[in-house]
């Protein structure tokens, strides 16, 4: 340890040595950080206030133009809306049913890895590979879901094709492919549980039910607040499953508003006004954050 | 071709073919940087051929030709890279698709496109007006013996703006019925000749629908529209300009569509495909197998699903889309040849770029064998082209070609086919009404009409 022999300098100048190193180490995350995150958002933001196309060189400015047109366009309120909905459709059972899943895991159900591993793997699959799969399920006449509704004597579902089942039907799919990875923090946070509390109420006579309701999720309610907030966050972002899957029909009504986004932008060329529907959607994301960040600071 | 097709061809280079001739490699020498740029951006550029070494750079070509079209391209590429005139080709595949419009409008918008691509006759009107495309110099082509002549007037008219000429069709490809002979023999719908007979009337339609169910004891007609962003478009177009009504959309708007024709054609699919004679819930995919299977008599497709269907066994007979309304009209679209912008081009490489599409189109049977009809004429009159069938029982359907509108948001893989075959949908699948769905589509093109034009 001869280094750690060496007199010390003096306050000053030890400050600006930190500093120095410091810097460094953060340089190859703050680079690429500044470089693909805040200066597309910033200039994203001009691009809001132009005419900017794909396909055009030269752009003029249009100041608020564009935003106008975002607030009197229904469509982007309709895809907005549609993102809202999957969002709420996809959340609360990709919250719920990845605690179920954890709880009978955790519950020493025989063959644990067999559990932990089927519930996760869909989790690994790319998006296209879930798609494919699913399109074949849903396929009207020939497809497994609508084989065993009529096997079952029940009428056959337009999984894809009607407009009040189809963002049902994308959410199902984002439910079992993505409901591994908030089942193993939900699991995960059930190992590290302290088992007194426990024990403890099993003592003083509290049933199976009392101790998972007065017990067990109570002291899980932080992995509750961490899974929900990343879970909606992950489902406003919703696109390539929809994409995919249903193009954001039928007649629209899958469409998010992402999609509207990319349609207009990168279809449409209207990089300017794609850029204000974004940073509608951006104000959006924020609030939510926000609301949720409060959420947060009450549970501490 | 509706369907991007599984087969992810990244690029394609003809390495077999001999080194090119001297004399070319001097010409391409020339070859500005922009181009080297492009080059570069191809995975198998540079290990093709040991010329490649040399500093010679081979002429760039994109297009969205997948699975069985994009082997026929490599073919005729292949053909016309022997011998001492011999082109050596540095080919481009892009996925089939909007994502295809995206990267030819920004990187003609960048200046720095490749030499040839591929450019559907139906989204012209959105890369011409926007300098996003380069004339072509129809003395140059006329050099190389391709001339206005060669082309039919339908199709010429659609290639041109302010009076030059943009593109140079390679096919027609129109929309149309594919049938299976020994169920439409039973079912009484052929001619003497045993060909499908004209149908004429609505009624007939229906009719043959239901006596090919009968046959097959499944379903009539097949027609795969749910989730796909193209197919009801193309029906609708086909039978509403065969009502002889105008789709005009005047920039700026409103659009002019003839409200009665539109749900009068409207109601008549929804008749047709009724769910129980006709399927009315398949998607494209579902259609095709049903096809295949035998799960019924007949099948609205697009030409491009010929090879596939060929393989199947099935004793194949194809027809333009049958006339039901008072004048002959099939949807079409064509795949041309365009020269995206490049901001500083080598008068070099371009008169290349020229003699190459010239060398192609003269290619054209071995793409006609794909379903396509050749848009080059010379090739239709050839004994080949003939004896090639059922391609040769649909050739007419090129006199008769209807395209999308010529404005900028229209054309294959857009917005608005796109916008068009949401209400379509609705309509086949029950969920609303023909006068609702015609009003939404009036609706989504005034909404179209209303937005700048990004392109101009």
């Amino acid at each position: 340890m001869p280094t750690g022999e060496r007199p010390l300098s003096p306050p000053p100048r030890r400050g600006s040595r930190r500093r120095g190193p410091g810097l460094l180490f953060v340089l190859p995350f703050a680079v690429p950080f500044v470089l693909f995150l805040v200066w597309p958002v910033v200039q994203g933001v001009w691009m809001s206030f132009t005419d900017s196309s794909l396909a055009l060189r030269d752009t003029s400015f249009v100041g608020f133009d564009n935003y106008a047109e975002a607030f009197g366009d229904p469509d982007v309120w309709s895809s907005l809306g549609n993102t809202v909905l999957f969002t709420a459709l996809s959340s609360i059972p990709l919250v719920l049913v990845a605690l179920v899943m954890a709880l009978l895991v955790h519950s020493g159900l025989a063959g644990q890895w067999v559990w932990r591993l089927s519930f996760f793997v869909p989790y690994l699959l790319p998006v296209t590979v879930v798609t494919l799969i699913w399109t074949w399920l849903y396929q009207p006449d020939i497809g497994l879901g609508n084989e065993l509704l009529t096997t079952l004597g029940f009428e056959p579902v337009g999984w894809l094709s009607d407009e009040a089942v189809a963002m049902w039907s994308v959410a199902a799919l984002t439910v079992w492919w993505t409901v591994g990875f908030n089942f193993l923090l939900y699991l995960a946070a059930l190992q590290s549980l302290p088992t007194t509390y426990d024990e403890a109420a099993a003592l003083d006579g509290a049933g199976a039910w009392r101790r998972l309701w007065s017990v067990t999720l109570p002291q899980l309610r932080r992995t509750t607040v961490l899974v929900s907030m990343l879970q909606i966050l992950a489902s406003l972002k919703v696109f390539d499953q929809i994409y995919i899957l249903t193009k954001g029909g039928p007649n629209g009504s899958t469409r998010p508003i992402l999609e509207y986004v990319y349609d207009v932008g990168f279809t449409g060329y209207r990089l300017g006004y794609a850029s204000a529907v974004s940073y509608v959607f951006f104000a959006l994301v924020i609030v939510v954050s926000l609301a949720q960040l409060r959420l947060f600071r009450q549970e501490d | 071709m509706s369907f991007s097709s599984s087969a992810h061809e990244a690029s394609a280079t003809p390495g077999s073919g001999p080194a090119p001739g001297i004399g070319r490699r001097r010409f391409l020498r020339h070859g500005t940087a922009g181009a080297g740029a492009l080059l570069a951006m191809s995975p198998l550029a540079g290990c093709s051929s040991p010329a490649s070494a040399s500093g010679a750079s081979a002429l760039s070509v994109w297009d969205l030709f997948q699975g069985g079209d994009g082997m026929l391209m490599n073919d005729m590429i292949k053909a016309v890279s022997q011998g001492p005139e011999g082109f050596r080709i540095d080919r481009t595949i892009l996925d089939w698709g909007p994502s295809y419009y995206t990267k030819l409008a920004m990187s003609a918008a960048g200046g720095r496109a490749s030499d040839v691509a591929v450019l559907h006759l139906s989204r012209l009107a959105g890369y011409a007006p926007g300098g996003l495309l380069d004339p072509f110099d129809l003395d140059l082509l006329a050099e190389f013996g391709v001339t206005e002549k060669d082309f039919t007037p339908a199709v010429w008219s659609r290639t041109k703006h302010q009076g030059r000429v943009y593109a140079i069709p390679l096919d027609v490809h129109p929309f149309i019925v594919f049938y299976d002979r020994k169920a439409a023999g039973q079912a009484g719908l052929l001619d003497a000749e045993g060909e499908l007979a004209p149908m004429g009337s609505p009624k007939a339609l229906l009719e043959a629908g239901k006596a090919l169910a009968d046959v097959t004891g499944k379903s009539g007609i097949l027609f795969g529209h749910v989730t796909d962003t193209a197919q009801s478009w193309r029906q609708f177009a086909a039978l509403y300009a065969q009502t002889g009504a105008a789709f005009t959309l005047p920039d700026g708007g409103p659009a002019e569509i003839d409200t009665d024709a539109a749900v009068q054609v409207v109601s008549f699919m929804q008749q047709l495909f009724d769910g129980r004679t006709n399927p009315n819930n398949l998607d494209y995919n579902s259609a095709l197998a049903g096809f295949l299977g035998g799960r019924g008599g007949m099948a609205m497709l697009g030409e491009w699903e010929l090879p596939t269907l060929q393989k199947s066994g099935i004793p194949l007979g194809a027809a333009p889309f049958p006339q039901v309304f008072g004048r002959p009209a099939v949807y079409t679209d064509s795949h041309s040849f365009v020269l995206p912008h490049q901001s500083d081009p080598d008068p070099a490489r371009r008169r290349e770029a020229h003699r190459y599409v010239a060398r192609i189109l003269k290619q054209s049977l071995t793409w006609a064998s794909a379903g396509h009809i050749p848009a080059y004429q010379p090739v239709l009159a050839e004994p080949e082209y003939a004896a090639l069938k059922p391609q040769s029982s649909y050739a007419d359907a090129g006199d008769v070609a209807v395209l999308d509108p010529p404005n900028w948001f229209a054309g294959a893989a857009s917005n608005f086919q796109n916008r068009m075959c949401q209400p379509l949908q609705s309509a086949l699948l029950g969920n609303t009404s023909a006068e609702k769905a015609v009003r939404q589509m009036v609706r989504e093109a005034n909404t179209l009409l209303r937005q700048p034009n990004p392109v101009a």
